[in-house]
């Protein structure tokens, strides 16, 4: 397009005021810094204007007509009134319009007391209507889902969540159907809604249109006290405000962070707070006595632990968790077990076999979330964006407005797939392959040849990238958690070699993962992101711990559960996390905790882990307690408390302090700010929202060998290679407690590609019988055209059938689907 | 993906449709005439024919389909008798054209006659007023339509 | 006065076959035009003729022309509006039908003059004998190189699509036309700040021209400015109604209503007397017998507070009832509004369910007062022209016809009788 003109101002009078604006601003604009207010419906800033509600009438000197001031340039020397008699006309008119078909039922609506209609009315309305006709009438509160009702009587027509679907989250949940005074928000047939960002449409709904199933008739907004909190779900830690009467937590609601959420969130950060109050939360500390999990005393449950821990040699502890505590608490995690206690082996990935060492692959994006926009191409390796960071997508759905080229690499189409320039499914195992390709390191046709994907299009990819200046290559888990994670991080840096402005980010980590990794909940790492083996790092801890840190590194989650199989480990120390679920290979943790003397859970429920674990202590949740957390951007966070706990549960922290006190080490601090300050005399830096990227990673040595071959292909008795999905709206532990979401997770299911369902002469809907090598899942199979053909999709994240029973440690496993009965 | 409803010939229009426009979406009014001229309107399931053949969502195809007066998203006549009931054609007796008809075939306007042969509806100006009173049956026009010219029509149509 | 131009030939059997076109000098101004003159000179040339477009708007052709950015490289569309819907106006659809070369001619030498190789001609959805004319003079006009690659070995390239509207007189607006054209609902979009001819079609520099304008335009080249005034300049206004010989009536532009009514269109039935006149389509405010010695031109009807708009004449006689009118052409915009912007959605159900109360008898006197008044308010706010076409009939209508609607309010009915339909067989 054409070069931009030099950056001017113009300069305007509105209602006498002199106005100074950037050429390009709208007359709305312009009066809202001067402290102007106008009334407005269908403008919304984050979208571009509309001009359809017309309620933002101003008179303009020298033009014939009133102009809607959101679409209205501001011209130099303008002169502009938005109180004139005129002016007021205009507005008075368009809200007498907009109110003749409006119910005004506001008493039992819960807009009411935070309707942009109400306020506007009384500010700029009429006095009273002369509309004594028939109002449009509709069926009312039509339920779109478990999460979203429609009124479409109170509907003003203003078309923002229309346009949200459009323009910010591309995903067309809602649209306009009819015409004129017939005009409706709808889905087709009033299907339920599809969309993975609906509840911005209620938070942007100027009337009571649109609400949510979850808080409707809960409260009246002037009842509510707000509360800063940050997301407790993925890693993106977007900002939230939470609702609170008395005790009870009402609702979730977006908090702008420019740099982060923007105003926006997604469906699991809007509808996933209702765990929080379930009644199913651990209330009391349960100890196993004579095999069964009993209600004990805290006292009784702290000793237990502090007795253990002081029989058992320190690299016999380890603990694993963390991402689901806050920085607090995991500070003083840390000064518990490898100050006190001694041992190195801590490890807050526990959801996987394979992590690469931090040094060289950390966790979380290269920059900002906001940074993600600026990109101009943004490449997707195994990383299904909007199951996994939803809030991330809407960044990259900017920069593909802005003209940024999208690539897509993964073993099934993303729903996503229609906004990319190329999206290109393969064969599972492959990324390092196709990663190589696109660095013009390899032949595109040999290459695809191996992966399944078609050449011209992986021609095409590398050649969108080729004409990036500033490319961003997102790696995701399905990519590089397998044994050959390294050769895929390997052939991204042949990326960057080729490219030297690109940018690389590894999209993992949930809830406070980032916090976790910049605290060093790792093996081999301090504070800061700071090697374990550097002395300096080892001597600044030690100072302020006045305890000696070993220089050794600890063990992994794998390494932990490898020595609790080979009796190595005795003690393990499990913090907000459910390895026996989460670990991907059931079986390899079931053999680990046979091996243990004693096994500790943390958590808010009793998850599978906690119903094998010897003591589970209960602890708070994200909304009921203060302090900071980390995102994917290393960025730190504050949440305040919003309500309190259930029966005795405490926190994290106060529980590590407890047992300090009990093997005799004072760790008592008056505050989290008191231990918020002591991490930041140890990281420079920390502050809060400081973000802490992780320093430029040290290239990995890529090991040799054939690496795209690994993924086993569909053999001759219709095995075919186990791919397992993130699903953001999912049943586990905590999404089971929130009606909103659990509703939309549906049934577990395996999915196939219909050739292969033909191939294996199964319909959908059938109910089969899934085996892998470790272990059978009975699944309804559900038929994927856009999954690559050879593989198996396997959802996790459902308690009732967890994928990870399928799953083996060491490597990408190959599974039979047969109908359940029938078959061999 | 394979078609649920629309025929390869339909499938084949549509993708000789989409060639003509720079972009696939401006294809979709005249891919959404084709597929009801396969299928005699347009159910959800052609939607989602035509929303996969264009690359564009069921929402967006649906939403557009409800805006346009000869898009049918239920079940209509074969036949299609449009009378214009616009000012020239007003004042030319256009309503007793359309209650006649009406009254021939047993339906109230924007009905379809029970055996489902004959769909009636009142239209705006079909841009023929100096034939007013006009009316369109199927493609053809009738100009200066009396009574008598309803009859007969009504005959050929049966 | 001179013979018509436009009309010369239209209807004549066989008209849309090229044969029969060239026979009579067709294509002999694109011809001299790709040949002989340079895309300023022709755009020049319109400019000198005084051509105004024949949509409605009136808008001068030439400089429509030349606030299309015309940067070297740059692509631009061409997009013919025969979507033709306002109430009354039927030339569009007579030359599509009776002289479609014409048009097609005049997309080639406007698409040549303004740096265009594809232009889009957006039909009427209902208009099918028109598609069926239009769709096979282009396939002979493509054979016979007129359109295509190289077109007359001049290296110039033009590609014609004909595209199909499906039932929206809303789509007739550009804005609404091209987001049509772009596949989505026929909703108009906001001007200022982009203008097609600025930001059109995939938001692209767009010329977009009503089909008589096309028409023109072969004639102007051929002609020469001069010869072209020679013919008025011509226009065609369309007449019907209440008038024994309705039909397209070619005319040097500001002939006086009366001499169009009662010369050119046979005058009224025998023994009714004229009552009352749309002079450009249900969006003009109507006139009355006094204002039949007007020139029916753009300004001097503007000046009476109507417009010459689409020169669509709909001529009424006693025998009509105003309010009932008025009902009609309200419905009409209430059916045909797209429902985007809240004055003309909320205005136009409103007007008409007042007007339905007094034409069933329960009408107020404070209805006139509140219908003016909300009429008024509509005026000047809505999001396209469309919500301002609903005003001028109907105040007009108040003002000249206020004892009309006092009489349904006051006695639940009027004394005019409606039009009976003939029985004899069609003519
Ligand atoms: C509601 C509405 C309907 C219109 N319908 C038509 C139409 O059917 N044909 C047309 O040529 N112009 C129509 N116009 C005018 C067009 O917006 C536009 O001004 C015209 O096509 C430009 O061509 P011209 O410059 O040759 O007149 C309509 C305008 C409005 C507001
Ligand atoms: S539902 Fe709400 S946001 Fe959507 S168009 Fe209606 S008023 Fe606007
Ligand atoms: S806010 Fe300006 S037109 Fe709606």
């Amino acid at each position: 397009m054409s070069s931009a003109p030099p950056a001017t101002t113009v300069r305007l009078t509105i209602d006498g005021r002199e106005v100074v604006v950037p050429k390009g601003t709208t007359v709305y604009t312009a009066a809202k810094q001067a402290g102007i207010e106008i009334p407005t419906f269908c403008y919304h800033d984050r979208m571009a204007p509309l001009g359809a509600c017309r309620v933002c009438l101003v008179e303009v000197e020298k033009m014939p007509k009133l102009a809607t001031s959101c679409t209205q340039e501001a011209g130099d020397g303008m002169v502009v009134h938005t109180v004139s008699e005129k002016a007021q006309a205009g507005q008075r008119s368009i809200l007498e319009l907009l109110l003749i078909n409006h119910p005004l039922d506001c008493p039992i609506c819960d807009k009411g007391g935070e309707c942009p209609l109400q306020d506007n009315t009384l500010k700029f309305g009429p006095g009273q209507s002369r509309f004594v006709e028939v109002k449009r009438t509709y069926r009312k509160h039509l339920r779109m889902g478990p999460t979203l009702v429609l009124d479409r009587e109170r509907c003003i027509l203003c078309w923002r969540c229309v346009r949200f679907g459009e323009i910010v989250a591309g995903d067309d949940a809602l649209q306009g159907f009819e015409r004129g005074y017939h005009s409706q928000i709808a889905t087709p047939q009033m299907a339920p809604v599809h969309s993975k960002f609906i509840g911005n449409t209620i938070e942007i709904c100027p009337v009571g249109a649109l609400t949510s199933a979850t808080y409707r008739f809960r409260s009246r907004p002037w009842d509510n006290r707000a509360v800063k909190s940050i997301c407790p779900h993925c890693g993106c830690g977007c900002a939230t405000t939470l609702n609170v009467r008395g005790n009870d937590l009402d609702r979730t609601r977006s908090r702008e962070h420019p740099e982060v959420n923007d105003v926006w969130l997604c469906d699991k950060g809007f509808f996933g707070y209702e765990f929080v109050q379930s009644p199913e939360r651990l209330t009391a500390p349960l100890v196993r006595k004579d095999g069964a999990l009993r209600e004990a005393t805290w006292e009784e449950a702290l000793d237990r632990i502090a007795g253990a821990l002081r029989e058992t040699p320190a690299d016999a502890v380890g603990v694993i968790g963390g991402a689901r505590s806050t920085n607090e608490d995991n500070y003083l995690l840390l000064r518990l077990f490898r100050g006190v206690v001694g041992t190195n082996s801590i490890d807050f990935r526990t959801d996987t076999a394979n992590p690469l060492p931090v040094s060289s692959a950390p966790w979380g994006l290269p920059g900002s979330i906001a940074d993600v926009e600026r990109a101009d191409a943004i490449v997707l390796v195994g990383c299904d964006l909007t199951e996994e960071y939803p809030i991330v997508w809407l960044r990259v759905k900017k920069a593909v407005d802005r003209g940024a080229r999208l690539v897509i690499l993964n073993p099934w189409e993303l729903e996503v797939a229609r906004w990319a320039t190329h999206s290109l499914t393969h064969r599972w195992g492959a990324e390092a392959a196709l990663l190589e390709a696109l660095a013009g390191r390899r032949d595109a046709v040999e290459v695809a040849a191996k992966s399944g994907a078609p050449a011209d299009r992986l021609r095409g990819a590398a050649e969108a990238l080729a004409k990036a200046s500033r490319p961003l290559v997102l790696l995701g888990r399905t990519a590089v958690e397998r044994p050959d994670g390294a050769q895929v991080l390997a052939a991204a840096e042949a990326i960057r070699d080729a490219f030297p402005a690109a940018q690389i980010g590894l999209l993992r980590g949930r809830a406070n993962s980032g916090g976790a990794q910049l605290l060093g909940l790792v093996p081999d790492m301090l504070p800061g992101y700071r090697p374990i083996g550097d002395a300096d790092a080892r001597a600044a801890v030690e100072a302020v711990w006045g305890r000696p840190v070993s220089e050794a590194a600890g063990l992994t989650t794998r390494g932990m559960l490898e020595a609790a199989r080979s009796g190595a480990l005795k003690l393990l120390y499990v913090v907000g996390a459910d390895p026996a679920t989460d670990y991907p290979d059931a079986h390899a943790w079931e053999e680990a905790r046979r091996g243990l003397g004693l096994l500790v859970v943390h958590d808010l429920f009793l998850t599978r882990t906690a119903s094998s674990a010897d003591v589970v202590l209960p602890v708070l949740a994200y909304a009921e307690k203060a302090g900071t957390v980390g995102n994917i951007e290393g960025r730190v966070q504050r949440q305040d408390a919003a309500v309190r706990g259930p029966g005795t549960a405490r926190s994290d922290g106060q529980i590590f302090s407890a047992i300090a006190e009990r093997l005799g080490t004072e760790l008592a601090f008056a505050s989290w700010e008191a231990v918020f300050a002591e991490v930041a005399a140890l990281i420079p830096g920390w502050a809060e929202d400081a973000r802490m990227a992780p320093p430029r990673p040290a290239p990995v040595a890529a090991p040799a060998g054939a690496h795209d071959d690994t993924a086993p292909g569909p053999a001759a008795d219709g095995a075919l290679a186990l791919v397992v999905g993130t699903r953001l709206f999912d049943r586990g532990t905590m999404a089971l407690r929130c009606p909103g979401i659990r509703g939309q997770a549906g049934e577990p299911f395996v999915g196939l590609h219909p050739d292969d369902a033909a191939r294996l002469g199964i319909v959908e809907g059938t109910l089969c019988e899934v085996r892998s090598p470790r272990a059978a899942l009975r699944l309804a199979v559900r038929a994927l055209p856009g999954l690559h053909p050879g593989h198996a999709y396997v959802p996790r994240g459902y308690e009732s059938a967890p994928a990870s029973v399928l799953q083996d440690e060491r490597g990408p496993v190959a599974v039979t689907v047969r109908p359940a009965g029938g078959g061999a | 993906m394979t078609a649920r409803v629309l025929s390869g010939g339909t499938l084949a229009e549509i993708a000789r449709l989409r060639g003509l426009y720079p972009r696939a979406q401006s294809a979709l009014l005249p891919a959404l005439h084709a597929a009801q001229d396969q299928v005699g309107y347009l159910t959800p399931e052609v939607m989602e024919d035509v929303a996969d053949a264009l690359g564009l969502t069921t929402t967006e195809v649906s939403s557009v389909a409800s805006y346009y007066t000869m898009f049918f998203t239920k079940p209509v006549g074969r036949h299609k008798v449009r009378v214009c009931t616009n000012l020239s054609c007003y004042l030319n007796g256009a309503e007793q054209v359309l209650h006649h008809l009406c009254q021939r075939l047993g339906v109230a306007p924007g009905e379809t006659t029970a055996d489902g042969q004959v769909l009636v509806e009142a239209v705006e100006c079909l841009g023929a007023c100096e034939e007013a009173p006009v009316l369109l049956a199927d493609a053809t026009r009738h100009p200066r339509v009396t009574t008598a010219a309803i009859d007969d029509l009504v005959e050929r149509l049966r | 006065m001179p013979d018509p131009l436009l009309m010369k030939y239209a209807g004549q059997p066989g008209r849309e076959a090229i044969a029969a076109y060239l026979a009579t000098g067709g294509y002999e101004g694109a011809t001299r035009a790709l040949k002989e003159l340079t895309p300023d000179e022709i755009v020049a040339l319109v400019e000198a003729s005084g051509l105004r477009g024949r949509g409605g708007a009136g808008f001068p052709t030439g400089r429509k022309w030349r606030l299309t950015p015309k940067r070297e490289g740059d692509v631009r569309y061409l997009v013919v509006n025969a979507d033709e819907g306002e109430p009354g106006t039927f030339k569009d659809r007579t030359l599509i039908e009776g002289d479609p070369h014409q048009i097609l001619e005049g997309v080639l030498i406007s698409s040549y003059a303004n740096g265009v190789h594809q232009a889009f001609i957006y039909i009427r959805g209902e208009m099918f004998l028109g598609q069926e004319r239009l769709s096979r003079a282009l396939a002979e006009a493509y054979g016979r190189g007129f359109f295509g690659k190289n077109i007359l070995g001049t290296g110039f390239d033009l590609d014609v699509v004909i595209h199909r509207g499906a039932g929206s007189y809303e789509c007739g607006e550009e804005t609404a036309l091209l987001e049509s054209l772009e596949g989505r609902r026929g909703e108009p979009r906001v001007k200022p700040p982009y203008y097609p001819a600025v930001r059109g079609l995939y938001d692209r520099p767009t010329v977009l021209n009503n089909a008589e304008t096309m028409a023109h335009i072969p004639h102007i080249v051929r002609l020469g400015v001069d010869g072209y005034k020679a013919y008025g300049p011509p226009i065609l206004y369309s007449v019907s109604g209440h008038v024994m010989r309705p039909g397209v009536k070619e005319l040097p532009i500001g002939t006086p209503l009366r001499e169009i009514i009662f010369e050119h269109a046979g005058g009224l039935r025998p023994g009714r007397a004229f009552k009352a006149v749309f002079p450009g389509g249900s969006s003009a405010a109507i006139l009355t017998a006094e204002h039949l010695d007007t020139p029916a031109d753009f300004d001097s009807l503007a000046k009476l507070g109507s417009m010459l708009g689409s020169s669509a004449i709909i001529v009424m006689d006693d025998t009509t009832c105003i309010p009932a009118v008025i009902r009609r052409t309200i419905e009409f915009y209430r059916d045909e509004s797209c429902g985007k912007c809240t004055p003309c959605r909320e205005g136009t159900i409103w007007l008409s369910q007042i007007l339905d109360r007094i034409l069933e008898g329960h009408g107020r006197m404070e209805d006139l007062e509140l219908m003016d008044n909300v009429a008024q308010q509509m005026t000047g706010i809505c999001l396209c022209a469309l919500g301002e076409s609903v005003p001028p009939a109907l105040r007009a209508s108040l003002r000249y016809f206020r004892d009309e609607y006092v009489q349904h309010i006051k006695t639940g009915t009027c004394d005019v009788a409606p039009a009976p339909v003939a029985a004899g067989g069609s003519a």
